[in-house]
């Protein structure tokens, strides 16, 4: 969806710069993090739609980074591109909550694909969750009164 | 044709760790070892005890030849005493007057000597020296002794036994002579001892073939015949030497000089006799009083020798075989050392390939991004004439091919490296087949191959990992493929069949590709092998394949024929080891997803 957020998370500059670039042109909002920490400080500041983020990074690694971000509690999906895949580690992000799993290097197209198919499953779930707040609303009248002042007259 | 694998001998002898030489050595100390524990104990107790033994047998025999030489002394002795009595006797219970009567003295003598002869004539002689009475064979009637040593010596000491002399007969005699005071005079009662049994007698004494018995006076002088060294009265060429209690004996060298006869080695033992002062001695050969234990001696050496050869010999051939165990061991050590060594290469390989896979996926993400952003210039400008774009277009669509090429490598080697755990199940191996054969049928028809299957029959269901075993079938099936490459046609020809003296199935997968050449055949299965151009294999697959089937407690084989095609054979177990289940080469299980 054009104008997605994205945070896109890598140790390597040149990666995320040209990444940045790329996907910018393509109709994307992105925000570049360089490590575990600063991403983790940047879905704080900020909400994405998307997290791109990279497994072998120094410091915070990327899967204590994909639990420290499903520990946030957002609607955002994380979506996995790394060099250091193995089918293991594949497994193991899915069940931490990751919504895909790329290996670099892939083609632009297929990241704009996977990033797509992300943003659906986040639409998605931010619709369900509205509509989730809506009918919890709309089934308890108490909190509706709550909104407006006490009338003495109509007790 | 060629095999896949090199035969056991050439391996064997690839596999000696040492030379020749070493063994040759080795066998050579471990004999001398050996035979020195067991010879050098044999040895030295069987000459000890032999020694021990000779020396305790001599010594009982110069003790049994010492008693025998004193016994016999005491024989001489007595036979003398009892003459001496004798004579005694009869000078002291007769008188003169009655002894010079008639034939008083014959019939006395006869009397005297009727048990043994032992005296050849009797005699009375008066103070003077004169005879008074003879009764012999000699003509001594009218002889006077007196001066002579004898008559002087018997007057002095009452009894005398003389030295052998010649005297009136002129014939070798000795005398013993017994004096008798009567009524204040003087008179001598004298009998001569009969040479030839007093020689008999001293004689009588088994000495053996070279042993004498040497009667001698206290001048050396012979008192009886000697076998060998001279006569008697002669000199004897050895001295008596002085006088000794008991018996003596000694060994004396061979005297060439003095007895040329009797020019051995002697053993010599001699005892003086108290009354007359004789030496009595036995003179042997050395060798001749020692012949037994010599023997003995001999026959026990010759035994302890022959044991010692035999278990030289035996050492010899033992640990000749011992040294063929040690070669054999060596050999079989050595083999499993460089398959460790090949397996921990093939491991650090592994754990290379994978660091460098990780490292190359970065840089080439980023050649990747690098090409998109030219790709995107090229696009958006309106600048560039349109062949020239083409161009451009193209070296970048180039560009990917070929860091997607890097991608599929990297891939490989981390495949290769990857320690997966497997999952061992039961299956039917005709059935898995046809599901692997239904994934390629269609890649394969459009390559004009066709995938035939010869299902064996009453196949026992096959215990194993059906993940890996696809990924060997699939590489097989890829590779037979690939060898098409170029014909219009061909096949490819999957059997299997139940192999119940291995306890195992056999699978052979047949083409009719263009076959490996005899000099590449033997090194099909290393890893980064391959037969394809640049570019068009990694020379992992197989290499991959014949872990698994390795590990999978099988064989792989491959037999081919330029021109012709190539055969694989993998013969499994019905049942895999348990190394199948997750344990790489180096024993180490691999992360699991957990």
């Amino acid at each position: 969806m054009k104008g997605s957020r994205i945070l896109l998370v890598d140790d390597e500059t040149v990666f995320t710069e040209n990444m940045s670039a790329l996907l910018t042109a393509r109709g994307y909002r992105v925000t570049t993090a360089n490590s575990g920490d600063s991403a983790i400080q940047a879905l704080g500041e900020n909400s994405f739609d998307v997290v791109v983020l990279d497994l072998k990074m120094p410091g915070m690694d990327g899967i204590t980074t994909l639990k420290e971000i499903k520990k946030l509690g957002l609607l955002t999906e994380t979506l996995i591109l790394t060099g250091h895949g193995s089918i293991d580690t594949a497994l193991e992000a899915v069940k931490l909550g990751a919504y895909d799993y790329l290996t670099k290097p892939c083609e632009i197209d297929e990241l704009v694909d996977k990033i797509e198919g992300a943003w659906e499953k986040k639409d998605t779930g931010e619709k369900q969750e509205m509509m989730e707040t809506v009918r919890k609303i709309v089934e308890s009248p108490k909190s509706v009164y709550g909104v407006y002042p006490r009338d003495k007259k109509n007790k | 044709m060629g095999k896949g694998r090199e035969s056991s001998a050439l391996k064997d002898y690839e596999n000696q760790p040492r030379p020749d030489s070493h063994y040759k050595r080795l066998l050579l100390r471990f004999v001398f070892l050996t035979t020195a524990c067991s010879l050098i104990p044999l040895l030295l107790v069987g000459w000890g005890i032999n020694g021990h033994y000779t020396r305790f047998a001599k010594s009982r025999l110069i003790h049994s030849l010492e008693t025998q030489l004193a016994d016999h002394r005491k024989i001489i002795e007595l036979f003398l005493q009892e003459r001496t009595s004798r004579l005694h006797l009869i000078a002291w219970t007769h008188s003169l007057a009655y002894l010079e009567t008639g034939n008083n003295l014959e019939s006395m003598f006869t009397v005297m000597n009727r048990m043994d002869g032992s005296f050849a004539d009797l005699g009375v002689i008066d103070a003077e020296g004169s005879h008074r009475a003879y009764a012999g064979p000699y003509d001594l009637m009218g002889k006077n002794y007196l001066g002579a040593q004898w008559f002087n010596e018997v007057l002095e000491k009452g009894v005398y036994i003389s030295d052998v002399f010649m005297g009136f007969r002129q014939v070798p005699h000795f005398v013993i002579a017994v004096l008798r005071i009567e009524e204040g005079a003087r008179w001598i009662l004298r009998a001569t001892v009969n040479s030839e049994l007093f020689n008999a007698l001293v004689q009588g004494m088994q000495v053996g073939k070279s042993g004498e018995i040497v009667l001698l006076n206290q001048e050396g002088v012979f008192q009886a015949t000697p076998k060998f060294s001279g006569a008697i009265m002669g000199r004897a060429p050895f001295s008596p030497g002085g006088l000794h209690d008991g018996v003596k004996i000694e060994t004396v060298a061979a005297d060439e000089k003095n007895a040329p006869s009797r020019a051995h080695h002697q053993i010599v033992a001699q005892t003086w006799l108290d009354e007359p002062r004789w030496l009595l001695m036995i003179r042997q050969d050395y060798e001749e009083a020692l012949d037994e234990v010599n023997h003995a001696n001999r026959l026990t050496l010759f035994f302890l020798y022959i044991s010692a050869a035999i278990i030289l010999v035996v050492t010899f051939f033992i640990t000749r075989y011992m040294v063929s165990v040690v070669k054999k061991r060596d050999i079989e050590a050595e083999g499993l050392n460089n398959q460790i060594m090949e397996a921990s290469k093939l491991a650090a390989i592994g754990e290379l390939s994978a660091g460098v896979a990780h490292e190359i996926n970065n840089p080439l993400a980023i050649i990747l991004t690098e090409k998109q952003i030219v790709a995107d210039m090229i696009g958006e400008t309106r600048r560039l004439e349109k062949g020239f774009k083409e161009r451009l277009e193209n070296a970048l669509a180039q560009i990917t091919t070929q860091v997607k090429r890097c991608k599929r490598i990297t891939q490989n080697l981390l495949r290769f490296s990857r320690r997966t755990t497997s999952v061992i199940e039961t299956m039917d191996l005709n059935a898995f087949i046809e599901e692997v054969i239904e994934l390629m049928e269609r890649e394969a028809r459009t390559s004009g191959i066709r995938l035939l299957f010869d299902p064996g029959e009453s196949m026992p269901p096959l215990v194993t990992d059906p993940s890996q075993l696809q990924q060997v079938f699939l590489n097989l099936i890829t590779n037979a493929m690939d060898a098409h490459d170029g014909k219009p046609y061909g096949t490819i020809s999957i059997s299997t069949r139940h192999d119940p003296l291995r306890d195992g199935v056999v699978v052979k997968f047949a083409d009719t590709g263009t076959g490996i050449p005899a000099d590449k055949i033997t090194r099909i299965f290393d890893p980064f092998f391959t037969t394809k151009p640049v570019g068009k294999g990694t020379g992992l697959g197989l290499s991959i394949s014949y872990g698994i089937i390795k590990r999978l407690g099988g064989e792989i084989s491959v037999e081919s024929e330029v021109g012709q095609g190539t055969e694989f054979t993998i013969s499994l177990p019905l049942s895999a080891p348990l190394q199948a289940n997750g344990e790489d080469a180096n024993g180490r299980r691999s992360l699991s997803p957990e």
